[in-house]
């Protein structure tokens, strides 16, 4: 399924509008480099759809077929389904709607019963299906002119909802880091997280994993997957859905507070998992874990060329449960004898309004190899006279040296933004506010904690 | 008496008590403790037994009978219920310790700040069970009331060994809901003063 050699679309169509089209097109665009089979029923013998030649049915293509996707209206999808059961494809992803979320849960056990008769892996129904940016699969019906695809990069993303799917797809294309996998599962009908997870646990590429989930079918499965899981790879996870379901019933003060909700949030912090609260924290964790070593405690050095943001940055760094490293008696000696007497030699290293390429060099070559330090936060604000390209330059250049988390924070429009992008496209995670930044190297301090089991 | 001879089998001690039917019976219980008690009664439909006014403190032998008169005419609404004698617990941090059985995972162990404050500040961690040492450590340093009860060393690693044995107890038995509410923790040693378990 994530790696066809050949793909049947099934429901083809020529009207740009059709979600068949939409497919098929995106197949073409995305450069996809193996067989592809335009299914149509109403076709007639040698048309051809976007150049391609197209057939009425899977059993006419008489050739292997790997993967095939279905976006048919949902009574016609257990006909197809047999039919692609009966040519012997491997994979199939029903993109149609219409099944249990609608109530049609007789139909979408119909199609799970075919699917098993066959042993046809099944994703959805009701989902976006799947896109890989490396292998150039893309069964996405939304037009590329439209979403942005990512480049390719180690963080997959796997979502219950396509919408929220579809939307934070859209916005890792536009922050630095690649996409390894997307995987959007709808009902999960056949295919469910469980199964995914364990996909992406030994998948090469995959070193991240991102998630949107409402629900979980197998809640012990689950555990016992992510806890695999967790040791190798992080998850970030953000929980659609807190419902005060079975509540009422409660009997004691235990199962009053203990709800539903919580239940999930106990199994997140037990088994490691790192718990967005919303769209932002997904995005700010996701970045920081693609692209971070570990840190080895929870000491922070900040290093800015602005006073007040880095008083902000100070306090944000406590309120996450870090703090501030004490620099050695070596690294204070030898910083003062580079620094110009109006810099303080603290931390917050404050290394002035008029700070340039060269003094964020020595600074940053003095401060990451301080034993007291675990992690860097540099403020980079590119308003002041001595902050432009070759400070970031520098600051990608130690990015890519050193054994240390170290991220950057960055505030402003236009010329900031070019740099940002700039910091980040090199892997360099790059946050807009000090809260942001030091509640995502938080989450990679408590990961880390989790990993080497300290209280 | 089932769920106290339960705990009891997973190594939990719970504060000695018996039901007394009269006055003479809880005099009788006074004698043989040798200190003052505790009366409760116990109901089906009293979830709060201290906002009902169904707990009286300090009985001695000289004031047991009124007070035994007094308890039964404050349960009548809640019939049926049976009136329970309890050793007083000396003072300590009052803690909850439950559990119950999710659809989804399983049995959850929970471990909060107890008594009056459960609902107050709803000041709690949990965990799905089996629970290992670490999970237990850090459901501890998760509450916010962890200095408060953790006042030392000695006092976290005994509720260190109370989870871990709790946690056993709730995967070993068919418990659909359990309280242990509170659970008076000292720097030594505890008191399960009250226990609620569904089965």
């Amino acid at each position: 399924m994530m790696n066809p050699k050949s793909v049947a679309v099934i429901g083809a169509s020529r009207d740009p509008d059709k979600v068949g089209h939409i497919i098929l097109q995106n197949y073409v665009d995305a450069g996809f480099l193996g067989k592809l089979y335009p299914i149509n029923n109403s076709i007639k013998p040698g048309e051809n759809i976007i150049g391609l030649k197209a057939y009425r049915s899977v059993l006419e293509v008489k050739k292997p077929i790997d993967l095939a996707v279905i976006a048919v209206p949902a009574p016609v999808v257990p006909t197809v389904l047999e039919e692609c059961g009966k040519a012997k494809v491997k994979s199939a992803v029903v993109i149609s709607g219409g099944f249990a979320e609608v109530g049609e849960v007789e139909l979408q056990n119909r199609i799970v019963e075919i699917a098993k008769k066959y042993n046809i892996a099944m994703l959805g129904p009701n989902c976006l299906g799947i896109m890989d940016p490396e292998s150039r699969i893309d069964t996405l019906f939304l037009p590329t002119y439209k979403l942005s695809r990512p480049h390719v990069g180690g963080v997959s993303f796997v979502s219950q909802s396509g919408a929220v799917g579809s939307t934070i797809l859209d916005l890792i294309a536009k922050e630095g880091f690649g996409l390894a996998k997307f995987i959007s599962y709808g009902n999960a009908a056949y295919v469910d997280e469980v199964d995914l997870l364990e996909y992406l646990l030994h998948d090469k590429k995959t070193k991240v994993i991102v998630m949107y989930i409402e629900g979980i079918k197998r809640g012990k499965e689950f555990i016992e997957i992510v806890k695999k899981v967790s040791k190798v790879k992080p998850i970030i996870v953000i929980k659609g859905g807190i419902t005060e379901e079975g509540m009422q019933a409660a009997h004691s003060h235990t199962a009053a507070l203990a709800g539903n909700n919580e239940a999930y949030e106990a199994v997140f912090k037990q088994f490691g998992l790192v718990r967005a609260k919303d769209l932002d924290d997904l995005l700010y964790f996701a970045k920081i874990f693609s692209s971070e070593e570990l840190p080895k405690g929870n000491r922070v050095a900040i290093i800015t060329n602005g006073g007040g943001t880095g008083v902000l940055t100070t306090d944000a760094v406590y309120v996450n449960g870090l703090k501030l490293a004490e620099f050695s008696d070596e690294t204070k000696k030898e910083l003062r004898k580079v620094m110009p007497s109006i810099v303080n030699i603290r931390n917050p290293l404050d290394l002035a309004g008029d700070a340039d390429e060269k003094r964020y060099s020595d600074a940053l070559s003095l401060v990451s190899k301080d034993p007291n330090v675990d992690m860097l936060i540099v403020i980079v604000l590119f308003q002041t006279p001595g902050a432009d390209s070759t400070v970031a330059s520098k600051l990608i250049y130690f990015k890519k040296n050193i054994d240390k988390p170290m991220i950057a924070i960055t505030v402003g429009s236009d010329y900031t933004q070019t740099h940002k992008i700039m910091m980040e496209s090199s892997g360099l995670p790059v946050y807009d506010s000090p809260m942001a930044a030091a509640s995502a190297l938080a989450e990679l301090y408590k990961y880390w904690k989790y990993k080497n089991k300290i209280v | 008496m089932q769920a106290k001879s339960l705990l009891e089998k997973y190594g939990i001690r719970s504060i000695e008590s018996t039901y007394v039917k009269s006055e003479k019976e809880l005099i009788n219980f006074i004698e043989k403790v040798g200190s003052n008690v505790v009366i409760k009664a116990i109901s089906e439909k009293a979830l709060h037994k201290s906002k009902a006014g169904l707990v009286m403190l300090n009985i001695s032998e000289e004031n047991a009978a009124s007070s035994f008169n007094s308890l039964i005419k404050k349960a009548k609404p809640y019939a049926p219920f049976k009136v329970l004698a309890q050793k007083m617990a000396e003072p300590g941090v009052e803690m909850v310790i439950g559990g119950r059985e999710d659809d989804q995972f399983g049995k959850l162990i929970l471990l909060g700040l107890g008594g009056i404050f459960v609902e107050a500040f709803k000041d709690f961690s949990l965990r799905v069970c089996p629970i290992e040492r670490y999970d237990a450590e850090k459901m501890i340093s998760e509450l916010r009331s962890r200095d408060v009860i953790t006042y030392n060393g000695k006092a976290e690693k005994m509720v260190v060994e109370l989870l871990m044995k709790v946690s056993k107890m709730l995967q070993e038995n068919e418990i659909k809901e359990l309280d242990l509410n509170p659970i008076i923790i000292r720097q030594n040693s505890y008191d399960a003063v009250d226990l609620r378990v569904i089965e």
